[in-house]
């Protein structure tokens, strides 16, 4: 008999050793309680990382390679670990017995180091899962934002945006707002590229060129997308009520309002996965490893996130 | 010492003439007698009977002091249109535009003849200035001509945080060229005086980053390491407390927590976003760089709900509140 799909565990992956990834995992692990919509949690890393944290061992599914905590001081010998944790998680979600991924930030430049191959988290995953396309979302109770093209110099992101990835970046968004979030008609609105979206070509012509017709695409298809709105009017709450998910034309568009409107509680989302994956939508914030300063809300919110998308997808 | 403010009536087809008699209306006697309307006194009276306000305007010279007024007077300087009848409300019209024009020439001559301290302006619509013959784009070109600066810089306020944007009504593709050394390093300086005009005497000036996490030591473009830098360590060398570059998702927030009392933006949007959002109908305009001091409403002429009485006077009264509380220094 398999096990009831409403009662999979949620895995909280360990992260960067060093970083505040296992502190904030443990302490959303004892603010929740050990559980959540009766999903058991589970950590996954190294044992003595979490314990150390304050975890009892019994909740922690451990790597075989091992890891040494020092906060603040970061050791290419920890990364084995620190992948394995992502790995394995990902296994797991994948053989349909977890229900869903948190993971703790990890920082690149370390794992890097050792010849580890993805720029972030993202990238693993979709590459781990064979998914042809990761998008990412970052959302809180009150916002959804989805950024078009994301770590890239402001100064190419006229030239990176097409009808093409606006289409398939808003059909992907669209289809993980019905599956995982439970909106059956989800309604998507895209920003504007330029100042007063562009004031009919006044102040740049990619809303004429290449947001209207991506929007005309979109809506042909059957979608409600509204826009291109003027980014600096339609993020307040009246606003907000006329659509699900924003999509933006660049990383500060998408990151500032939810910063401004959530800073403690952003969630960072990967959409089009087969698995459930949310993140804390911060780093590994080293210089306050260890301190006990480190804010767990975004780890509680990304887990209570993550716990509504996999009862979602369990519907 | 009470400082004195000129109220421009704006576009008169607009909402304009409402939103300023419906926060007179609010004002105490002693605030009436320190504000100057720059108007056409019909529009005004108009307007005064529209929203119920009863106001009643004396006509006057602009030099009649603080004071002179009878109790609870409105001080007014009237400019008159050329042409009343030719002007309806909610309609676009070349003598709407003229006498808009007109009224904000004759603000910025009361106000660098020291006249008036601060000028706080209702919208005008820029396609009615364009009608007019001004080949000037709003408030920030016809203040820039009036007063012979060439480049000022748009502030926009609230009481949680303030930001000054390098650039603003440019295409996003030409923006980030157009952030350079030079300008950013202009921007922070306008940004520093600004700051002192409102009472804070030693400015905290952070500025963001052009590209996402300040290009992440070079990984997502080099321009805040090859533009943003040099432009913080001269100000820092001219004695201006700046900090940056701060990536974008990070300097807002900080600056609301209190960290910083200004914000430079690089574009736009980036700097729009967080002040519309955090301050929404208190957020107001500041025209920074000028030799004058000058406020404005964060809002349009409206013409849809013009002279219906129902616009709402919570932006102008918050515009005529920082203008009250602005210095020249």
């Amino acid at each position: 008999m398999p096990t009831s799909k409403s009662a999979d565990p949620i895995l909280l992956t360990m992260g960067e050793p060093a970083g505040v990834g296992p502190e904030v995992a443990v302490r959303a692990f004892q603010m929740l309680g050990g559980t959540i919509n009766g999903r058991p949690l589970k950590l996954i890393g190294d044992p003595d990382v979490f314990v150390s944290c304050g975890a009892p061992r019994e909740a922690v599914i451990a790597t075989k390679a091992r890891a040494t905590r020092v906060p603040g001081k970061p050791d290419r010998a920890n990364a084995a670990a620190t992948i394995e944790a992502i790995a394995s998680a990902v296994s797991l979600a994948m053989k349909g017995q977890a229900a869903a991924l948190v993971t703790a930030p990890i920082n690149k430049h370390v794992l890097m180091e050792t010849g580890f191959a993805f720029p972030g988290h993202t990238d693993f995953l979709q590459a781990l899962t064979g998914a042809p396309r990761a998008v990412m979302m970052l959302a809180s109770e009150v916002i959804r934002v989805v950024p078009l093209t994301v770590h890239i110099p402001i100064a190419k992101v006229p030239g990176s945006i097409s009808i093409a990835s606006i289409v398939e970046t808003a059909e992907i968004t669209l289809a993980a707002l019905k599956r995982d979030f439970g909106i059956a008609a989800p309604r998507l609105a895209v920003a504007g590229l330029n100042p007063h979206a562009g004031e009919d070509g006044d102040i740049g012509r990619e809303e004429i060129d290449v947001l209207r017709p991506a929007i005309a695409a979109l809506q042909a298809k059957g979608h409600t997308v509204i826009g291109p709105l003027p980014s600096d009017t339609m993020f307040h709450g009246e606003a907000r009520t006329r659509y699900d998910v924003a999509l933006c034309m660049y990383h500060d568009q998408a990151l500032i309002p939810i910063k401004t409107l959530s800073f403690w509680d952003g969630v960072n989302v990967t959409l089009g996965l087969p698995i459930v994956r949310t993140s804390p939508d911060h780093g590994t914030a080293f210089e306050i490893a260890g301190t006990g300063k480190a804010d767990p809300r975004s780890m509680v919110a990304a887990v209570r996130m993550a716990a509504a998308m996999a009862d979602a997808r369990a519907r | 010492m009470v400082n004195r403010i000129g109220l421009t009536m704006g576009d008169p087809a607009g909402i304009g003439p409402e939103v300023i008699c419906k926060a007179l209306k609010d004002m105490s006697a002693a605030e009436r007698a320190a504000t100057l309307v720059i108007a056409d006194p019909v529009f005004m009276a108009r307007a005064s009977a529209l929203v119920g306000a009863d106001l009643d305007f004396v006509t006057t010279d602009a030099a009649v002091e603080a004071g002179k007024v009878a109790d609870g007077g409105v001080p007014l300087l009237p400019v008159e249109a050329n042409n009343r009848d030719a002007i309806l409300p909610g309609q676009l019209s070349a003598d709407a535009g003229e006498v808009g024009c007109r009224i904000i020439k004759t603000a910025v001559e009361l106000a660098l003849a020291k006249k008036i301290d601060v000028i706080c302006t209702a919208a005008l619509n820029k396609t009615a200035i364009r009608m007019a013959g001004y080949a000037l784009n709003g408030h920030a070109g016809l203040l820039s001509h009036f007063t012979g600066v060439k480049k000022c810089y748009a502030v926009l306020a609230c009481p949680q945080l303030s930001v000054i944007h390098v650039t603003t009504h440019v295409a996003l593709s030409k923006a980030a060229g157009l952030c350079r050394t030079e300008l950013i390093l202009d921007t922070i300086r306008a940004a520093h005086r600004h700051v002192l005009t409102t009472g804070v005497a030693r400015p905290r000036v952070a500025v963001a980053a052009i590209n996402p996490h300040a290009g992440e030591a070079g990984l997502y473009g080099t321009e805040d390491q090859e533009q943003v830098v040099p432009a913080v360590e001269a100000a820092c060398a001219e004695g201006i407390l700046a900090t940056g570059p701060i990536p974008g998702d990070v300097v807002f927030e900080q600056a609301i927590d209190g960290k910083f009392d200004i914000v430079v933006a690089q574009f736009h949007d980036q700097g729009h976003i967080p002040a519309k959002l955090i301050g929404r109908h208190e957020t107001v305009n500041i025209t920074a760089g000028l030799p004058i001091l000058r406020t404005s409403v964060d809002q349009g002429t409206a013409f849809d709900i013009a002279w219906k009485g129902v616009a709402r006077p919570g932006n102008m009264k918050a515009a005529i509140a920082m203008a009250r509380r602005m210095r020249p220094v």
